[in-house]
């Protein structure tokens, strides 16, 4: 046991501060699931009603007709609301795509521009497979590259 | 947030884009038209051949390089001006074999596959056959008969893409090209 | 630029694929121009995703119009729209004046009846683009005089 945390640690020696999400999804534009994926150990289900929960939030917050704020242009739309044990992040991409980033709330050093990096991570994988031939807009996301970036974002199970 | 971020180069990004984007669409048209890999590739070598039997004209007229007197500046001529030209890269060219008839292309990056994922049930498919039927039709247009063939696939798991360039004949000037 | 002709040869290349994938079966001028525009319409989509990335968020319809007359189309088509016209009721109408993709075509009036050929793959780009960023929609487009182009957005509700 030691062991494998003593790995789960070292292997992103150079990220050591990044945030670590607990849940990750992908959103249609009709709401339903393209990606979603969450740190095994838990119960898997709440995360799911927690990112359907949020959806609710990201509606919302994009379409507030007649605000003239500034951030309402941004696709980064912050902390969308905190829960007992988490924090939940989203972002709405032009093509009305949403990430949403679940992080555990005990973490402390979140930082603002950690959280906008890991959306753009997403964002910039996500791309990729729009532009893959081989994928269907639509379909589930099934990419070993995705994965990857993924994986590199989320709690390693210890 | 601007929407004019640095036009210039995003042009002539976008534009490389358009051209794998289309490939892309091309390449998986063809994978529904055709029920097996092996076919797919013939008719992307096929369609390669008719664009680079055409495509050597617009080179020629593009670039100032004069006849070639021997295979290797050939060679150096397809990497160096040619590749560089149209599709942004420069491979290495390396690998001759003794009697200088036959040397590899090297691609650290190949834009064809840019984003390309390859899904499992496509093992037999070289995506970028395109490319042999390139060099093959525009090579015959300056009577070089060559056989092109891609011994490497970063898409199948290889760390680089090779092209294995092989000299065949010297084709007869009175001969006429064939068309397929 | 040197790729512009890359992607021009390749395109041509695709329309007479199309074309003679027909004759061997059963396919009309119809069902070849649909499948043009189908693989335009999924380039497009593509091509926005990456474009529209490091943008900010559009306003409305008319924000998104305007992106496709400029940005999109200078990107793509190395121009921006010379005239956009809408009624303001979801139809509008993109002038171009000199259409990269008719470069290929010979200006006589007997190359017209060719001209959807080269327009189907585009006007497949930009409903694919619209459909990305939400907006449905029937692209067409009309050669009256070579090489000026336009293409009809009609946005379906």
């Amino acid at each position: 046991m030691t062991c494998l945390c003593f790995l789960c640690v070292s292997r992103d020696y150079d990220e050591l501060s990044s945030i670590m999400a607990v849940c990750i999804a992908v959103i249609a534009k009709e709401n339903y699931p393209l990606y979603i994926r969450s740190v095994p150990t838990q119960n898997e289900l709440k995360f799911h009603y927690t990112v359907h929960t949020s959806l609710d939030v990201v509606e919302e917050k994009i379409s507030s007709v007649g605000k003239a704020l500034a951030d309402q242009r941004e696709l980064y739309l912050g902390l969308l609301y905190p829960t007992e044990d988490y924090k939940v992040y989203g972002y709405v991409t032009n093509s009305k795509v949403k990430f949403v980033i679940v992080v555990d709330s005990s973490n402390t050093s979140l930082r603002d521009n950690e959280i906008r990096s890991m959306f753009r991570k997403l964002h910039n994988s996500f791309t990729d497979v729009m532009c893959n031939p081989f994928y269907i807009p639509g379909d589930p996301i099934q990419s070993k590259a995705f994965d990857s970036m993924v994986s590199a974002m989320m709690v390693q199970a210890c | 947030m601007s929407r004019q971020s640095n036009r210039t180069s995003d042009s002539k990004k976008m534009n490389s884009e358009l051209f794998t984007l289309t490939y892309g669409a091309l390449v998986t048209q063809l994978c529904k038209d055709y029920e097996n890999d092996e076919e797919v590739n013939k008719q992307l070598d096929k369609m390669g051949y008719n664009i680079g039997v055409r495509l050597i004209e617009d080179f020629l007229a593009r670039s100032s390089v004069g006849r070639c007197h021997d295979f290797r500046e050939t060679a150096d001529v397809i990497a160096k001006v040619a590749f560089k030209m149209y599709l942004g890269v420069t491979p290495s060219v390396t690998n001759w074999s003794p009697a200088g008839d036959e040397f590899s292309l090297i691609l650290e990056s190949n834009p064809l596959v840019d984003f390309v994922e390859l899904p499992d049930n496509h093992n037999n498919l070289v995506y970028s056959s395109l490319l042999c039927g390139v060099l093959r039709g525009s090579l015959e247009m300056v009577q070089m008969a060559v056989d092109v063939r891609f011994a490497q696939d970063t898409l199948r798991g290889d760390n680089v893409t090779e092209i294995r360039m092989k000299f065949i004949k010297r084709i007869e000037e009175n001969l006429p090209a064939g068309d397929e | 630029m040197a790729d512009e002709a890359l992607f021009q040869f390749l395109h041509n290349e695709v329309i007479q694929y199309v074309y003679k994938s027909a004759e061997n079966g059963e396919m009309e001028n119809g069902r070849c121009i649909t499948r043009l525009e189908n693989m335009g319409f999924r380039v497009g989509q593509g091509l926005i995703e990456r474009f529209t990335k490091d943008t900010a968020r559009f306003k409305d319809e008319l924000d998104i119009m305007k992106f496709i007359c400029k940005d999109f189309w200078t990107s793509v088509f190395k121009k921006q729209i010379d005239n956009l016209r809408t009624n303001h009721q979801g139809i509008y109408v993109l002038q171009d004046n000199k259409f990269r993709l008719l470069n290929q075509l010979s200006a006589g009036k007997q190359y017209l009846e060719h001209a959807p050929k080269y327009l189907a793959f585009s006007c497949g780009l930009v409903r694919g683009g619209l459909s990305n960023l939400g907006v449905k929609s029937i692209v067409t487009a009309e050669v009256s005089v070579m090489p000026a182009c336009k293409f009809q957005v009609m946005i379906q509700k």
